[in-house]
């Protein structure tokens, strides 16, 4: 699933790994009127999540994600899997990878950052914070930070 | 001072971008504490609470660090390689500020588990614009680790 | 003579009085076995003359008591004490015996005899006896009553945990629906406001205002849950300076009210820091808000009174009516409707448990219109 956003340039490919349509919706909403051009694909749980970054089958041809944004509770292989796969494959680590969760838990907090996430972000309840949050990390991960993007 | 809890590790051995950084972090009144280490080696004995930081203890990290790359006697790299090599400093959030436009450095800082890697603005505005960024992303957005989950045996004894 | 008194029961219970002599001389035996006859026991006996046989007898029967000699050819009453007891069994043994001198007696009662009788006073026998067996019969109920203890004390802890993982996990759970419903009700209301009719603008607020009131209850009681949750080790904290971390939260409420809050110096008390700060946060703030015509005044004071320390609240506020005292600290029971005060009526609730946690006690003094002192004590450490 994929959507071009903004003008031309090359995009900044974002893999959001999110099982809950609600949710993808409200961050599609939320990066709508993104400064950057960016492309978000979307991952409904974590064996699909790590197909897509590692190219196998079906996704030969997807692009490379820039960041990834990561639920934590996911059906199949859940969120902490996906993060300690792509942190160990040494094609995939340098990727950042940023939690963001419904949990506000100080054990999942300190589990991610133990397993090399790049940062933590609890998902707000209110909506209107819900998408200030996520036009933060937009804002932050593509204007404010260099990426280590590599040529495709 | 007393083992008071740092918010912000500045490391940054260049006068003038640690005031700029101090005084952008300080006006959005996002720390109450921010110790500034001007070479990579106060840098490590600070984290790693040796030398002249005995007092300070593991189970208060601070919540960010900012890290120059370029740093007299140990380079910000191998400080960065050290506390995230260690699993009493390695959940530390590591931002890199460097002047450095080499690709491989952004690679390098990645690949050592840096958190992010920001490109220093060479404009003065920009880059008191730039760390209030940084502060606001990583202390308000950003939820940072409580404690580092190491069992007590890593407490330092008094 | 048969001593009725108040071993009088032990003589029903042990309907045969099962003892192990220990005594090489038969003329002894049999006085002291007549000596328990006359005293009312029924008896049946086995005697052992050596260690061998004692041994023996020991391993292949069960005996209510042993009555032991002192001194025997290549062995010892207290020899057998020790056997008796390396072979964890907890039989009474009361040394009967011709001379004893204090000292030794007493050494031998230190060592685990339970009496000694001497021989040339062997009417004691049958009253040291019923005194060792009503003690042991103590010391039973006692460890059962123990056991039993342990074991309540175990399925209640159970059953705690069981409790507030179901809460936990019940608020939780119940987030995640409940945020979408939110979301996009307020989503429909941002994007969609006034280009449907107005009985859809309506149905959306209430919509809107439903799912966000349940959202404030679901985390005040996932707050409730959480409550005693990876509590810290108690230290000794200032409550002083709890008090100041509370009065920095409610900065804004204290300022938008002119409250003005007033407290005596306060002593240091052993309790987790972060939970006294919520007490004072919920008392305070309370305070504030159920306020009359008046500006808000509070004053936090204690006293220390056998052996508790108490902690005041006292306000010039709206009062409550003593029908209610009780009804207050119970979960998300409100006094008013919601729009006169805001909130769910969570914060007594939080604090009573905090309180009781601390094995302490919370209540209230007021009268309508004329204030209220909320008052806590904890047990002095």
């Amino acid at each position: 699933m994929q959507e071009m956003m903004g003008t031309s340039a090359l995009p900044i490919e974002i893999l959001l790994v999110e099982d809950s349509p609600g949710d993808v919706l409200l961050t599609r909403e939320a990066l709508r009127d993104a400064k950057i051009c960016l492309n978000l694909q979307v991952a409904a749980d974590g064996e699909e999540a790590m197909a897509l970054l590692r190219r196998e089958g079906k996704y030969a041809a997807a692009p490379r994600p820039d960041l990834v944004l990561l639920d934590l509770n996911l059906p199949k292989k859940d969120g902490r899997e996906v993060l300690q796969e792509i942190k160990a494959d040494s094609n995939l680590a340098i990727i950042p990878v940023v939690i963001l969760t419904t949990s506000a838990s100080e054990v999942d907090i300190l589990r991610s950052y133990q397993l090399h996430a790049n940062c933590f972000v609890t998902k707000p309840v209110d909506l209107e914070q819900f998408l200030i949050v996520v036009k933060s990390i937009d804002n932050f991960w593509l204007t404010v930070v260099k990426l280590p993007i590599e040529p495709d | 001072m007393s083992s008071a809890e740092v918010d912000i590790l500045l490391v940054e051995d260049n006068q003038d971008d640690a005031e700029l950084a101090l005084h952008a972090l300080r006006r959005e009144k996002l720390a109450n504490n921010i110790f500034v280490a001007r070479d990579g080696e106060e840098a490590l004995e600070f984290i790693f609470c040796a030398g002249a930081f005995t007092h300070r203890s593991f189970e208060h990290p601070p919540k960010l660090i900012l890290l120059d790359l370029k740093l007299p006697k140990v380079d910000g790299m191998e400080v960065l390689k050290r506390l995230k090599r260690d699993a009493r400093t390695k959940t530390i959030p590591v931002v890199i500020m460097t002047s450095s436009k080499e690709e491989r450095d952004l690679v390098k800082g990645y690949g050592l588990g840096a958190n992010s890697y920001i490109q220093k603005p060479v404009d003065f505005d920009q880059f008191r614009e730039t760390v209030k960024q940084v502060g606001l992303y990583w202390l308000v957005t950003n939820q940072p680790p409580v404690g580092n989950g190491v069992s007590q045996t890593s407490r330092k004894a008094t | 003579m048969i001593d009725a008194g108040k071993y009088g029961q032990l003589q029903d219970s042990v309907a045969t009085l099962r003892v192990l002599l220990l005594e090489d001389n038969p003329m002894d035996s049999e006085l002291t076995l007549q000596e328990l006859r006359k005293g009312g026991f029924n008896v049946s006996a086995d005697t052992a003359t050596n260690a061998e046989e004692f041994t023996r007898r020991v391993q292949t029967n069960q005996y209510h008591i042993v009555l032991a000699d002192y001194t025997l050819p290549q062995w010892t009453g207290m020899d057998a004490l020790q056997l008796l007891r390396g072979q964890s069994l907890d039989t009474p043994l009361i040394l009967v015996t011709g001379s004893l001198g204090e000292e030794k007696a007493v050494e031998c009662l230190k060592q685990g005899a339970t009496d000694f009788v001497l021989k040339d006073r062997i009417s004691r026998l049958p009253l040291a006896v019923r005194r060792a067996l009503e003690e042991k019969r103590l010391r039973q109920e006692h460890r059962e009553a123990e056991a039993d203890l342990a074991r309540k004390v175990k399925e209640l802890a159970r059953s705690n945990a069981e409790l507030e993982q179901l809460a936990y996990v019940a608020s939780h759970d119940l987030q995640e629906p409940l945020r979408m419903v939110s979301s996009y009700t307020q989503l429909l209301a941002k994007r969609y406001q006034g280009q449907l009719d107005s009985d859809a603008d309506k149905f959306i607020a209430y919509a809107v205002d439903g799912a966000n009131r349940m959202q404030r209850l679901i985390q005040d009681l996932l707050a409730y849950s959480r409550v005693g949750k990876g509590q810290k080790d108690l230290v000794e904290t200032s409550s002083e300076a709890a008090l100041q971390h509370a009065l920095t939260n409610l900065s804004q409420a204290i300022t938008e009210n002119n409250a003005v809050i007033t407290h005596d110096p306060l002593p240091p008390v052993v309790i987790n820091e972060v939970q006294l700060t919520q007490l004072f946060q919920n008392l305070v703030a309370n305070a504030i808000k159920y306020h009359g015509p008046e500006v808000p005044r509070i004053h936090v004071f204690s006293s220390t009174k056998d052996k508790e320390l108490t902690f005041f609240v006292q306000d010039n506020g709206i009062g409550i009516s003593a029908q209610y005292f009780e009804r207050i600290f119970v979960m998300f029971q409100r006094l008013h409707a919601r729009d006169e005060f805001s909130g769910t009526g969570i914060g007594l609730a939080i604090s009573k448990k905090i309180i009781e946690r601390h094995g302490g006690r919370i209540s209230v003094e007021s009268e309508p219109g004329k204030g209220s002192t909320f008052s806590f004590s904890l047990p002095e450490s």
